[in-house]
């Protein structure tokens, strides 16, 4: 009994302080205008658009549960839109953690000219998009110069842009616009390696692979994790450089998600338009969550 | 830190939050109200008041207002006599009393300018035209003199006159008086109908020529006696005020209207100056340069097209006297009162929108008609594409889809079929027969035009057929052909054109782009682009111009052409029985209607003439809306279509047609010296350089244009841009020979294959 008076009173003395109560209240003063933004701005738009997804249109509202999203997988430009985008990223995006984190490597090692290296990848960053779609239909144009270059050496002209080369342009793209700025992310992460670790490894005859493998590659986990986020949602935004290119509706194979929601949001067709971004995402958020899970098991007993 | 301290931090705290959520509040709570009376009305509104206008006039050719007296000079014909007399009448606005003034005109005089003196009395100029004859009547030679003449404002009686011809014309032989103004000063200020203004003193000398730069399109004299002239800059009209002593045009009036149309300035009462353009009437302060709005045309039921002269009374009454046409052509003087009242004093209505991208002057005139007679409902008007016009059609797309959707939607313009199938609009058929208006009244192929799976989303008053001409003597009696006919047709033959001002475009807009449901299935969702009919299509077009350089010299007309067959087709609407018979002139022969090639053979289209429209499934006033909307399919309205002489369009009303054919085919006589009744044309028409008199038509004529318009179910104008874009960015190639037709037909068929895949 006297215990439990005890407790009883310590408990009254924490919970009721007014000290902790007139603090908890500043903070959700202070964290209001925050969560009300984020009401605003990020979870009532989402609700709109689960809405939208379930009702057949906009105007009369009516209950349609899941035929929104049968009548959109059964879509066959969005399927072709899901493949392409699914195509895309698969390529890309490894392509563009490897060949990032190979240069990150490249310019910790001893080589000339690092800075003006780092410099030149990146250098697309900087270079506006329109620029950039320029340069590109002028290097990929029918009568662009890499066909020029081609004919130089006898080789037939290639229509790059409405052909089955087409993906193949873009992933170019989006590796030399991307590849900087993971570069400098790996380099970051590559630099915070503990060194002693480097050195005790090199004193018990470490083999470079062997360093690289097992202690590099487990240290920069979450950046690899990262940079591979990053890239996918980059991956998706690549959007943009062939809308500029072709418009809303280029050849098939660079037709991706976000043509198709950005030409049903043009015509009005909400509903579809909803479904089809409540799909990719599900298909994003499970794609991050195995990512995470995977970063989780690799980096685990580096981050402890 | 004392308990003091405390309670001051405590309190300081308590009045920073109650400040914030005041703040807060306040702009939340300021949303969506305005300074108006509680109901969405403004606190003050402007009523108008009609009224007869008891002269003898059938033409106001001149006014100038004194306080609340008018000084108009009118014209009335006389039917008896044959000519034309001149008076002048002064009004009192207070009394609407016309009081007949003494003056008389000499024959063949006209008034070109009116403005009240300084003095007291009335300035005219008065232009006196003499005609010297030969022999057998004809005007020989010309002289006109323009004289200023200085009346009487009591009796009208002449005081004085001066002839200034030689002041104005200078060294041209004709003296033309576009503008006129008096300052307060008695200076008189002629502009020239270019961008010149004489300046004259009180004693008729002449002080100074201005030149203004600029064409001058209009010139008042301020409530303080300063003259101001409008004309265009870089930025649409400006207002400047002339400065006589320094002989010069000043720098634009700051804050004044600006913008393109029609604009006018009156002298103000309570400001220097009233303004009035097709929007509506505002007052300008030219010192300040602030501007007050008053009243929209639409708002007081003024159609702003009819507007000639606006003023203020002396108790701020502002009016207008408006000549309102009516479809028939017959036109009529009236006289409108704007008294400012508090907006509980008058009966509120139910407001419906009427939005549209812009408003057609039929359309525009039934609203008005409509808010004048309907107790009930108001309908006010958003056009959507007075400025921008893409930013406009998307704002209205974005209203459309969020709940703020016009209650009737003008559907010029837009593509009906997209916003239809989004369930937008309403189905009219159940409003129809709730109404009691039989379907089978109307021509059920126009009707079906506006259909959606057996739903009618859009009504059409009157139409137009647009069609494609060819002699039959050379495609047959027929009324439609497939692409692949038409493409043997004309590859077969060797003209110079396939049309007068045939280009690469002009081809595709009628082999393709008004027919582009005969390369894409929407059923099966499968396309043909890369089938012959279009591979022939780029392979045709290939043989002409991109654009037709319409520089060039024509040596030859469209008929001549047409008739040698050097061109084989004609691209036009017939909106008349009047034009058909034009048009087999313009052949020289019998024709046939083909349209644009189509499968089945159905390549006429239907043109909506005066408006077309649809009723919003989310309006919350649905029956006033569609009461407006009835009104256009009434026997009223649709028998006041019917012209006499050929119209803008047919009346979509069955009886109301037959009506207009009986018109058509009613012989004009006159009688001739021995009094023998003569038959006579009852018009003249044209194209290019052919011109024909049209006399009555003919039963077989009726007939054929009774099987053109039964022959159109169908809307053109609705390919989506995207395709066209498609087509011309990829066909470019082959045209300039880097790719073969096929290449870019198989290019052309991917791409849209995903567009018609993702619109299924």
């Amino acid at each position: 009994m006297h215990f439990y008076m005890k407790r009883k009173e310590r408990k009254k003395k924490t919970g009721s302080s007014p000290r902790t109560r007139r603090g908890k209240l500043v903070s959700a003063g202070y964290l209001l205008p925050s969560a009300v933004g984020v009401l605003l701005f990020f979870v009532l738009p989402f609700m709109i658009v689960i809405y939208y997804s379930v009702v057949d249109n906009p105007i009369s509202g009516q209950f349609v549960f899941l035929d929104n999203f049968i009548m959109v997988f059964n879509n066959s430009a969005f399927r072709q839109a899901a493949v392409n985008t699914l195509t895309f990223s698969a390529v890309a995006v490894p392509l563009a953690v490897v060949l990032s984190l190979f240069l990150a490597m490249m310019l910790e090692s001893k080589i000339p000219f690092k800075s003006q290296f780092r410099t030149f990848f990146l250098s697309p960053m900087m270079v506006p998009i329109a620029s950039v779609v320029l340069i590109w239909q002028v290097l990929f144009h029918y009568n662009g110069m890499m066909n020029e270059v081609m004919g130089f050496f006898g080789a037939d002209k290639v229509d790059w842009l409405n052909s089955s080369y087409a993906q193949v342009v873009i992933v170019v793209l989006f590796l030399w616009k991307n590849l900087g700025y993971n570069m400098i992310l790996f380099m970051a992460a590559l630099s915070s390696i503990p060194k002693d670790i480097i050195e005790v490894a090199v004193l018990e005859s470490a083999k470079p692979n062997q360093i690289f493998m097992h202690i590099k590659l487990r240290y920069m986990s979450s950046t690899i994790l990262f940079v591979t986020i990053m890239s996918l949602i980059n991956s998706f935004k690549v959007f943009r450089e062939i809308y500029l290119l072709k418009g809303e509706y280029p050849y098939p194979t660079m037709y991706m998600l976000q043509h198709f929601m950005n030409n049903t949001f043009g015509r009005l067709d909400y509903q579809k338009m909803s479904a089809a971004a409540i799909m990719m995402a599900v298909v994003m958020v499970i794609i991050i969550g195995i990512l995470f899970l995977t970063e989780n098991y690799f980096g685990k007993d580096v981050e402890g | 830190m004392n308990e003091f301290m405390l309670k001051f931090i405590r309190l300081k705290n308590i009045i920073f939050i109650s400040v914030m959520l005041f703040i807060l509040s306040a702009a939340l709570s300021g949303c969506g109200k305005g300074d108006g009376a509680g109901d969405g009305r403004p606190e003050y509104v402007y009523v108008p008041e009609y009224v007869e206008m008891d002269m003898e006039c059938d033409y106001i050719s001149c006014l100038a207002s004194s306080g609340d007296d008018v000084f108009l000079s009118v014209s009335k014909w006389d039917e008896e006599t044959g000519f034309t007399t001149n008076y002048l009448y002064r009004y009192n606005m207070n009394e609407n009393k016309a009081t007949r003034l003494s003056l008389e005109l000499p024959e063949n005089s006209d008034v070109s300018g009116m403005a009240p003196g300084a003095d007291g009395s009335l300035i005219m100029i008065v232009n006196n035209n003499t005609f010297e004859m030969d022999e057998e009547g004809n005007v020989k030679d010309s002289k006109s003199i323009m004289e200023i003449w200085k009346v009487s404002m009591e009796d009208g009686s002449l005081l004085g006159s001066e002839d200034i011809t030689e002041l104005v014309a200078g060294k041209s032989d004709y003296a033309y008086v576009q503008h006129f103004c008096v300052d307060g000063q008695g200076n008189l200020y002629l502009s020239d109908g270019d961008n010149c203004i004489h300046i004259i003193d009180k004693e008729y000398k002449k002080v100074c020529d201005i030149d203004t730069g600029d064409w001058i399109n209009n010139m008042a004299v301020s409530k303080e006696g300063d003259v101001y002239i409008t004309s265009y800059g870089s930025e649409g009209l400006q207002l400047k005020k002339v400065d006589l002593a320094g002989k010069k045009i000043g720098d634009s009036v700051a804050g004044a209207p600006s913008g393109y149309g029609t604009q006018s300035y009156y002298t103000g009462v309570s400001s220097s100056l009233l303004h009035s353009s097709a929007g509506g009437v505002s007052r300008v302060d030219t010192a300040s340069g602030t501007v007050e709005t008053l009243f929209d045309w639409l708002d007081v039921d003024i159609n702003s097209d009819y507007v000639n002269y606006v003023g203020e009374l002396s108790d701020g009454r502002i009016w207008a006297i408006t000549r309102n046409y009516e479809i028939s052509g017959s036109a009529t003087n009236e006289l409108v009162f704007f008294t400012r009242k508090p907006s509980s004093e008058v009966p509120a209505k139910e407001e419906i929108l009427y939005g549209t991208m812009w408003i057609g002057s039929d359309v525009k005139r039934n609203i008005i008609n409509f808010n004048k007679t309907n107790q009930t409902y108001r309908i006010k008007v958003k056009e959507y594409g007075n400025d921008d016009y893409q930013a406009g059609l998307t704002q209205l797309n974005a209203d459309m889809t969020t709940g703020n959707c016009p209650d009737i939607i003008g559907l010029d313009g837009l593509d009906y079929n997209q916003y239809a199938n989004k369930g937008i609009f309403e189905d009219l058929y159940p409003y129809m027969e709730k109404h009691g208006m039989d379907r089978q009244d109307f021509l059920e192929n126009v009707l079906e035009a506006y259909e959606v799976d057996g739903k009618l989303y859009g009504i059409v008053p009157c139409f137009q057929i647009s069609t494609c001409m060819a002699k039959t003597s050379l495609v047959g009696e027929r009324s439609g052909w497939t692409l692949t006919e038409m493409l043997d047709f004309v590859e077969g033959r060797e003209a110079e054109n396939i049309f007068d001002y045939g280009s690469r475009s002009s081809i595709f807009y009628y082999c393709i782009y008004n027919n582009i449901d005969e390369f894409i299935n929407w059923e099966t969702g499968e396309c043909s682009f890369d089938g012959e009919g279009f591979i022939r299509t780029l392979e045709f077009a290939a043989q002409f111009p991109e654009e037709y350089d319409y520089n060039s010299v024509q040596e030859e007309g469209t008929s001549s052409k047409l008739r040698s067959e050097k061109i084989l087709l004609m691209q036009g609407s017939i909106s008349s029985v009047q034009q058909l018979q034009m048009m087999r002139g313009v052949f020289g022969e019998e024709i046939s209607f083909v349209g644009y090639p189509n499968s089945e053979r159905q390549g006429n289209l239907v043109q909506p003439t005066g408006g077309s429209m649809a009723l919003s499934a989310k309006s919350k006033h649905k029956e006033g809306a569609w009461e407006f909307m009835q009104s256009f399919l009434s026997e009223e309205y649709q028998d006041s279509l019917i012209s006499e002489h050929g119209g803008w369009g047919f009346p979509v009303r069955k009886e109301s047609l037959e009506k207009q054919f009986e018109q058509d085919m009613k012989e004009e006589y006159y009688e001739d010296e021995d009094g023998n009744k003569t038959r006579q044309p009852k018009t003249t028409w044209g194209w290019d350089d052919f011109e024909m008199e049209i006399y009555a038509a003919t039963p077989e004529e009726i007939e054929a244009v009774r099987e053109l318009i039964a022959s159109a179910n169908k809307t053109g104008g609705n390919v989506d841009e995207q395709l066209t874009n498609i087509i011309t960015e990829e066909a470019e190639p082959f045209f300039k020979g880097q790719k073969t037709a096929a290449d870019v037909a198989q290019i052309i068929q991917n791409r849209i294959q995903i567009y018609v895949n993702e619109n299924r």
